[in-house]
C-alpha cells in the first residue's frame, strides 16, 4: 500500500519546519543598532514613502510595524521595560492620548519641534505632537442642497434634513473625536440632544466608511453627510464631476473639526535621539510635502503653504482646541451616541 | 501498548498548553468594571444578544440548507457542467468572508450599481440593504457554506448505493430519498460543517463592521477601543467561548450515539433528471456560483487591472513568500498536532478527562484572532512574573513578536478544523479493519501506521487545505503577533481597504484567492488520484 503519511515524513516535515523557524529567528533577530524602529497604525502605504526620505537624508535606517492602536498600545504596554520600538505613531488624539495616559510615551521637547507645530497639536506635557491634519466637515449633493441652507454640525439636527441626512457608523474614531469636540463646547446634555436628532434625520443605517457615505449622497439616498476632507478629495480626483461638494461647517462659530495624525516617543525606547531625529524630520516643510502629496492631508507646519491642490476649497476656520481634549471627552463621547441608539 | 500510553501523554500535554490560553480568558472576571457593565447592559447587550442570535440561526439555517442541497446535487444528480461546478462551488473557501461583504455592498446596496440600475430603468424606489440583518445572513451564507458543502459532499460520495437504490425501488422520488434518507445519514457531516461556519461567523469582525451589524465582536471591540478596558473585553469573549461551547455540546447532543460507519465505493449511478428539471437544476447551481464567487472575483479581477501599476512592486515578493512560509509551517503543525488528538479518541474511548481536555482545545475557533492573541501574550506576561517570581528573567522579551508565539497561535485558533476533520475520518473506518488485524497480533504501532492513517489520508488532507486556506486569510492575531517585517497577502488587503482603498486592495486580495485556487486545485488532484482513496 502507498503510503503519503508515514512516521518518517512526519518527523521530516517537523524537522524542516523548526529548521525554517529557527533560520527565521536568526534573520529577524539581526537588527542593526542605530535603526529607528516605529509602530503605526497607518498603513504600510502612507509610511513607506516618509521612511524612505528619511534614511535617505540622515542614513538612519527605519523599522517599522504596522497594527490596530489597541493591540500596538497592548504590544508595548507589555513589552514595558524591554521595548522593541522607539516610535509610536497613530491617528486620532484619542489613540495618542491614551497612550499617554498609560506612561508609555516620554517628554520630548525640541526647538524644531516647537517651531514647526503650532502649540495646540502638542500634548500638554511634550509626550506626543500632531505630523498631519484631517479636517472633518460636511459634504451635500450640489443637485439637491442650496449651500446656503448649511451652516453647523449642530444643525444637521434640525428637523429639515430629516430623512437627508448620512452618517459613517459611530465606531468610527473620526466620529467619536467630532462628538468629542462638541461635547467640549456644547456640554453633555446639548450634545446628547443633538446626536440624537442626528439619529433621527439618518436616510439609512449609518455606514462603515465615509467613502460610502459620499456614494450614497450621490446616488440620492440621502443629501448630506459628513466626512474627511481628503477622501472627497480622493474622490473628486477620479470623478471631478461627481455631484458633491464641501461646505465648511462652523465657520462663524468654533470652526471645522480638525483631529491629527502624529507621534510620540516610547518611553524605554532604545534609541531616542533617532527617534527624536525622526520626528524632527516628519514636522519638516520636506516630510509635510509628503503627507500632503500621499493623503491630501493639510500640513501641521506653521510655516508651509498647503499645496493648491489641497486647498482647492480655499481657507478656513479651524477649532483650535487642544486636540488633546478629544482623546479625555472620548469615552463620554462613545457612551452618549451608544445611549442615543447612534449605531 | 506503549506507543498508545505515548501517544496519549504527548496529546495530553500538548491540549493542556493549548487550552491555558483559552481558559485563561475566564481569569479576566477577577477584574470587573461595574460602570462599564452597567452601560453595555443598559443600552447594548440586549440588542447584540438578540443581534447575535438571528444571525446565527439565519447562517445556520442557510449553510446547513445550501450547503446540504448542493453537495447532494452534484454528488447524485446528473445535470449540465456539474463537473465544473463541483469544484466552483469550493471557491468561496479562498476569498476573505469582508472581502465579499465589500463587494456585495458595492454592487446591491443603494448606492450600487444594480440599485442604481433598478432605479433609472424600472423606476422603482431604492432600499437600505443593511437596514434589517438578512444581507448580512446572505453574506456570510454564500461565504461559508463550503464548510458544509465540503463535508456533505465528501459523506454523501460514500453513501451506501444499496439505500438510496432500495428507496427508489420503494417508489420515493428524488426529493423524499435526500430528505428522508441521503441528508439525515450523513447528519454528522452537515451538523459538523454548520459548527465551523457559525463559530467563524461568532469570531468575525470585518464583515459584521461593514454592514454595521452588532454582534458580540462588536462589544469586545467597544469595551477594547472605546472605553479602554481590556478586561471587559475578555469577559465578553469568554461569553464567546461558553457560547461555542454550547455548540459543540448541540452537535454531541445531535447526533446523539449514532456513528455512521459508511464505506461504500464512490458509485457511478446519478439521477438524470429530464431536459427542463435538470437545466433548472443548473440554474440554481450556477446562481449560486455566480453570486458566490463570479460576482466578488470580477470585481477583484476588474480592479486589479486598474491599480496593478500602482500596487504590484517587489515588495510582494516579500508578501507571497511570508504568507507562503506561514500556511505552509503552521498548518504541519496543526495538521499533526490535529491527527495526534484523533488518534487516542478512537484508540482509548472512554477517558471523560482527555475528551474535555481536547474539545476544550478547539473552542479556540470561535475567539476573534485578536482576543486569541492578546490572551495568548497575556498568558506569556503571567509566566513571566511567575518566573521573575522564582529569581528567573522575564520570557517576554523572546516570545512577543517572535514567530513562535505566532505559530502557536495558530495551533490555538485551528485546531479545531485539524481534529475534526480527522476524526470524522476515523470514524468511517470500518471497526472489523481493527478487530481483524487486532485478532491478527498488530502492535498500535502497526495499527497506527497501517490502517488508521492510511485511512484517514483523505480526512488528513481536507483538513490541511482547511487549515492552509485558513491561515491564509487570518488577519487579526497575524497583525498583532507577527514579527517585524512579516506582513501577509492578508495584511495588506486590510491595511488597503481599512485606508477606503478597497480597488487598491483588490490586488493582494486576488493573488491570496489565486494562492487559495491553488490549494483547492491540489485538493482536486489528490481527491481524484486513485492513491488516495479511501480503500
Amino acid at each position: 500500500m502507498d503510503k503519503i503519511i508515514n512516521k518518517n515524513t512526519i518527523i521530516i516535515a517537523i524537522f524542516t519546519v523548526i529548521a525554517f523557524v529557527l533560520v527565521a529567528i536568526f534573520i529577524s533577530s539581526i537588527k542593526k543598532d542605530d535603526a529607528v524602529t516605529v509602530y503605526s497604525t497607518r498603513g504600510e502605504h502612507l509610511i513607506t514613502p516618509l521612511f524612505q526620505a528619511f534614511e535617505d537624508k540622515t542614513g538612519i535606517k527605519v523599522n517599522y510595524l504596522t497594527g490596530k492602536d489597541g493591540a500596538l498600545i497592548e504590544r508595548i504596554r507589555l513589552e514595558g521595560k524591554n521595548a522593541k520600538a522607539d516610535v509610536f505613531m497613530t491617528v486620532d488624539a484619542g489613540n495618542l492620548w491614551y497612550a499617554g495616559e498609560l506612561g508609555l510615551l516620554q517628554s520630548v521637547k525640541t526647538n524644531i519641534l516647537d517651531e514647526n507645530i503650532p502649540k495646540n497639536l502638542i500634548a500638554p506635557n511634550n509626550l506626543w505632537n500632531a505630523l498631519s491634519l484631517r479636517a472633518r466637515t460636511i459634504v451635500y449633493s450640489t443637485e439637491r442642497v442650496n449651500p446656503e441652507e448649511l451652516s453647523t454640525y449642530a444643525n444637521l439636527a434640525d428637523d429639515k434634513w430629516k430623512g437627508r441626512l448620512c452618517l459613517r457608523s459611530s465606531k468610527k474614531i473620526y466620529n467619536k473625536s467630532l462628538v468629542a469636540s462638541i461635547i467640549h463646547h456644547k456640554g453633555e446634555q446639548k450634545t446628547k440632544e443633538i446626536v440624537s436628532k442626528w439619529v433621527d434625520n439618518l436616510a439609512a443605517t449609518p455606514y462603515a466608511k465615509d467613502g460610502q457615505v459620499m456614494q450614497a449622497i450621490i446616488a440620492g439616498q440621502c443629501d448630506v453627510g459628513l466626512v474627511n476632507t481628503y477622501y472627497l478629495a480622493r474622490l473628486k480626483d477620479e470623478k471631478p464631476d461627481a455631484p458633491i461638494d464641501l461646505f465648511w461647517a462652523n465657520q462663524n462659530t468654533t470652526g471645522v473639526h480638525i483631529n491629527i495624525s502624529g507621534a510620540g516617543v516610547i518611553k524605554y525606547a532604545n534609541n531616542k535621539k533617532a527617534a527624536i531625529k525622526l520626528l524632527e524630520f516628519l514636522s519638516s516643510k520636506e516630510a509635510q510635502e509628503i503627507y500632503m502629496q500621499l493623503n491630501h492631508e493639510y500640513p501641521v507646519n506653521k510655516n508651509l503653504e498647503a499645496t493648491k491642490l489641497i486647498k482647492r476649497w480655499g481657507n478656513f476656520k479651524a477649532d483650535d482646541i487642544n486636540v488633546y481634549i478629544l482623546g479625555e471627552k472620548q469615552a463620554t463621547a462613545v457612551s452618549l451616541m451608544q445611549e442615543v441608539g447612534y449605531k | 501498548m506503549k506507543i498508545n500510553a505515548n501517544i496519549n501523554i504527548i496529546a495530553i500535554i500538548i491540549a493542556v498548553v493549548i487550552v491555558f490560553p483559552i481558559l485563561s480568558v475566564f481569569l479576566s472576571w477577577l477584574f470587573f468594571d461595574i460602570d462599564i457593565w452597567n452601560h453595555f447592559v443598559k443600552y447594548l447587550l440586549f440588542e447584540i444578544t438578540l443581534s447575535t442570535f438571528i444571525l446565527l440561526i439565519g447562517v445556520g439555517l442557510g449553510v446547513s440548507f445550501l450547503g446540504t442541497t448542493l453537495a447532494y446535487l452534484v454528488v447524485m444528480v446528473d445535470f449540465p457542467a456539474r463537473r465544473w461546478l463541483e469544484w466552483g462551488l469550493f471557491i468561496p473557501f479562498a476569498i476573505p468572508a469582508y472581502v465579499i461583504a465589500f463587494i456585495y455592498l458595492g454592487v446591491f446596496d443603494y448606492s450600487g450599481y444594480l440599485q442604481v440600475w433598478i432605479r433609472d430603468v424600472l423606476n422603482l424606489p431604492g432600499f437600505d440593504i443593511r437596514a434589517n440583518s438578512l444581507a448580512v445572513i446572505i453574506t456570510f451564507v454564500m461565504a461559508f457554506y463550503p464548510y458544509v458543502y465540503m463535508m456533505a459532499r465528501a459523506s454523501f460520495k460514500l453513501q451506501k448505493i444499496q439505500i438510496i437504490q432500495n428507496s427508489r425501488i420503494l417508489g420515493a422520488n428524488p426529493f423524499r430519498v435526500f430528505y428522508k434518507v441521503s441528508a439525515p445519514l450523513i447528519r454528522p457531516a452537515i451538523v459538523a460543517g454548520t459548527l465551523v461556519a457559525l463559530m467563524e461567523t461568532l469570531a468575525d469582525f470585518g464583515t459584521v463592521s461593514l454592514f454595521n451589524y452588532s454582534t458580540f465582536t462588536t462589544a469586545i471591540y467597544s469595551a477594547w477601543v472605546d472605553f479602554r478596558s481590556l478586561e471587559t473585553a475578555v469577559q465578553i469573549s469568554s461569553i464567546l467561548v461558553l457560547l461555542a461551547f454550547f455548540l459543540i455540546y448541540f452537535e454531541k447532543k445531535a447526533r446523539g450515539k449514532a456513528k455512521y460507519q459508511i464505506f461504500d465505493s464512490e458509485h457511478k449511478q446519478l439521477y438524470r433528471p429530464k431536459g427542463v428539471a435538470s437545466f433548472f437544476i443548473f440554474l440554481f447551481v450556477f446562481v449560486i456560483f455566480l453570486i458566490s464567487s463570479v460576482i466578488p472575483i470580477a470585481h477583484l479581477i476588474i480592479w486589479s487591472i486598474e491599480n496593478i501599476a500602482k500596487e504590484l512592486t517587489y515588495h510582494y515578493l516579500e508578501l507571497i513568500a511570508n504568507t507562503f512560509f506561514l500556511i505552509l509551517s503552521a498548518t504541519l503543525i496543526v495538521v499533526v498536532i490535529g491527527v495526534l488528538f484523533s488518534l487516542p479518541y478512537n484508540l482509548k474511548r472512554n477517558n471523560k478527562i482527555f475528551n474535555f481536555l481536547i474539545n476544550t482545545s478547539t473552542l479556540g475557533y470561535a475567539l476573534p484572532g485578536s482576543v486569541m492573541a492578546v490572551s495568548l501574550m497575556y498568558s506569556v506576561q503571567n509566566i513571566s512574573f511567575f518566573i521573575e517570581y522564582f529569581g528567573g528573567s522575564s520570557i517576554n522579551y523572546l516570545l512577543f513578536g517572535s514567530i513562535f508565539l505566532l505559530l502557536f497561535c495558530y495551533i490555538c485558533k485551528f485546531i479545531a478544523i485539524s481534529y475534526n476533520s480527522s476524526k470524522a475520518s476515523i470514524e468511517q473506518i470500518r471497526p472489523i479493519f481493527i478487530e481483524g488485524a487486532s485478532i491478527l497480533g498488530a502492535s498500535k504501532f502497526i495499527l497506527i501506521s497501517k490502517i488508521y492513517l492510511p485511512m484517514m489520508r483523505s480526512g488528513i488532507f481536507a483538513g490541511a487545505i482547511l487549515v492552509a486556506i485558513d491561515i491564509m486569510k487570518e488577519l487579526p492575531a497575524t497583525y498583532i503577533l507577527r514579527p517585524f517585517g512579516w506582513d501577509t497577502l492578508a495584511i495588506k488587503t486590510y491595511e488597503l481597504s481599512a485606508d477606503g482603498l478597497f480597488e487598491r486592495a483588490s490586488v493582494p486580495a486576488l493573488i491570496m484567492i489565486i494562492f487559495g485556487l491553488l490549494l483547492i486545485f491540489l485538493f482536486k488532484k489528490i481527491n481524484d488520484s486513485k492513491f488516495i482513496k479511501i480503500v
